[in-house]
């Protein structure tokens, strides 16, 4: 497993230095994240020229991440050796708004490894999925997925350095937009994962959506409140205050005492639009932001722990995090918990675990083989 | 009559997960996540007609006989 960047503009050269940095025997896959600055058609097809053995996927990001660095107008790439990967398939989503396409998609997983995918014992077995950023659509393509599978997709929704006009994913030498890349992977080395958000709940505080309309993720009111007016409520400020608070005070959808994050976006005629959709009688608790450099280094401290050495990361960080990183000045200290880890990543404008999640990192830590 | 609830979900959890707690856990943070909270639910909560509609809509998205 090896890593490799190139901060060059022009897509041959950026391509020529990632080559460089992953020489080797050819690897069984290749997994890169770029930004939106490079023409992504002709990067996916110098990619492809480049690796021309190894499945490749990827997609656009808002910043990249790798060992030991945070980038911007960067590609970033890792490498997966034939002895990491038994086995591997990669479908694509055409249509992210439709479920056949997800459907379809599966299936394809399903046919390449024989085996129903509700079977797939999620120790063995990893997906990734990367998707369309500004789609709208996370929440049905992860719902449906988990219909279909126990298997964990993890990944991240695609990013165009905040410009907020169109994303890419990438398969083979396409770019493709309104699409998703899946990857079913059975490691032949050990793999776990990591789902971190450095937040605590506020006790006994908590939000009841009343009313929602779910299409544009918006809570019209919560406890039978003006959802705007509920929630600085409980921070105790006034609504134009309490929009300023939304990165440190996001809301929760417990599981047992672990949140799954949605955050809030802005305020619209007394509405909370959020970057993630929150379903009618969702019960939120209210949460506080701690520090992502520590809880970060936590996670991965405690995994290495467990695992023993770790030979590669793969990192789906939210943009929010990056911002409050950035904010703070403390984006080195972040990338240095990385430092001698091979690691890529990339930030997101949403991330994948289970379901669709905000101002979360969602990490797909490798260790040694099995048999090590 | 009460308890319709938790025994539907106790179904999907346990036919999908097949004794996995790990599974388990993932099933019922899917749950969680379609909108449906079992710890909300006890065998003495009310069999209220919409939730166990919603119910009935998950458990065949999940392949689930209830």
């Amino acid at each position: 497993m090896k890593t490799a960047y190139s901060t060059e503009a022009s897509p041959q050269k950026a391509v020529e230095e990632i080559q460089n940095g992953l020489s080797g025997p050819d690897p069984r896959m290749v997994l890169f994240f770029a930004s939106a600055a490079y023409d992504q058609d002709t990067l996916a097809a110098e990619m492809r020229k480049g690796f021309e053995k190894s499945e490749i996927i990827g997609c656009t990001s808002a910043g990249e991440i790798v060992s030991g660095k945070m980038l911007k107008n960067s590609v970033v790439a890792m490498s997966f050796d034939p002895d990491d990967i038994a086995d591997l398939s990669v479908a694509v989503i055409e249509d992210v708004h439709r479920i056949e396409s997800v459907d379809s998609a599966m299936k394809s997983l399903e046919d390449h490894f024989k085996k129903p995918l509700r079977e797939m014992n999620p120790k063995e077995y990893i997906g990734f999925i990367l998707i369309d950023g500004l789609s709208v659509a996370e929440e049905k393509v992860m719902d449906r997925i988990g219909d279909l599978t126990e298997v964990y997709f993890i990944g991240g929704s695609a990013g165009d350095d905040l410009k907020f006009q169109k994303t890419h994913v990438f398969v083979g030498d396409k770019a493709l937009s309104g699409a998703a890349v899946l990857a079913i992977i059975k490691p032949s080395i050990r793999f776990d994962l990591i789902k971190t958000q450095s937040f605590c709940t506020i006790k006994n505080k908590f939000l009841t959506a009343t009313k929602v309309d779910e299409a544009r993720r918006e809570v019209i009111e919560f406890d039978g409140k003006p959802a705007a007016q509920a929630y600085a409520d409980a921070l105790g400020m006034s609504v134009e205050d309490a929009e300023n608070q939304f990165m440190h005070n996001p809301v929760g959808v417990m599981v047992i005492d672990e949140p799954y994050v949605r955050s809030p976006q802005q305020i619209k005629d007394g509405r909370m639009v959020f970057y993630c959709n929150v379903k009618e009688g969702m019960k939120l608790a209210l949460l506080s932001s701690t520090d992502i450099v520590d809880g970060t280094r936590k996670a991965v401290q405690e995994k290495e722990k467990e695992m023993g050495k770790i030979r590669g990361i793969v990192n789906f960080h939210c943009i929010l995090r990056t911002l409050e990183l950035e904010d703070k000045g403390t984006t080195q200290p972040y990338a240095d918990i990385f430092a001698n880890i091979p690691t890529v990543g990339f930030s997101t404008y949403g991330e994948q675990f289970i379901g669709h999640i905000n101002q979360t990192s969602t990490m797909v830590v490798f260790g040694d083989a099995e048999s090590e | 009559m009460a308890g319709k609830v938790k025994k539907m979900m106790d179904v999907i959890i346990a036919q999908r997960s097949k004794g996995n707690k790990a599974i388990a856990r993932a099933v019922e943070t899917k749950l969680i996540l379609k909108g449906i909270d079992p710890q909300n639910y006890t065998s003495t909560s009310p069999d209220d007609p919409a939730v166990i509609r919603t119910l009935e809509d998950m458990a065949r998205q999940l392949g689930v006989n209830v």
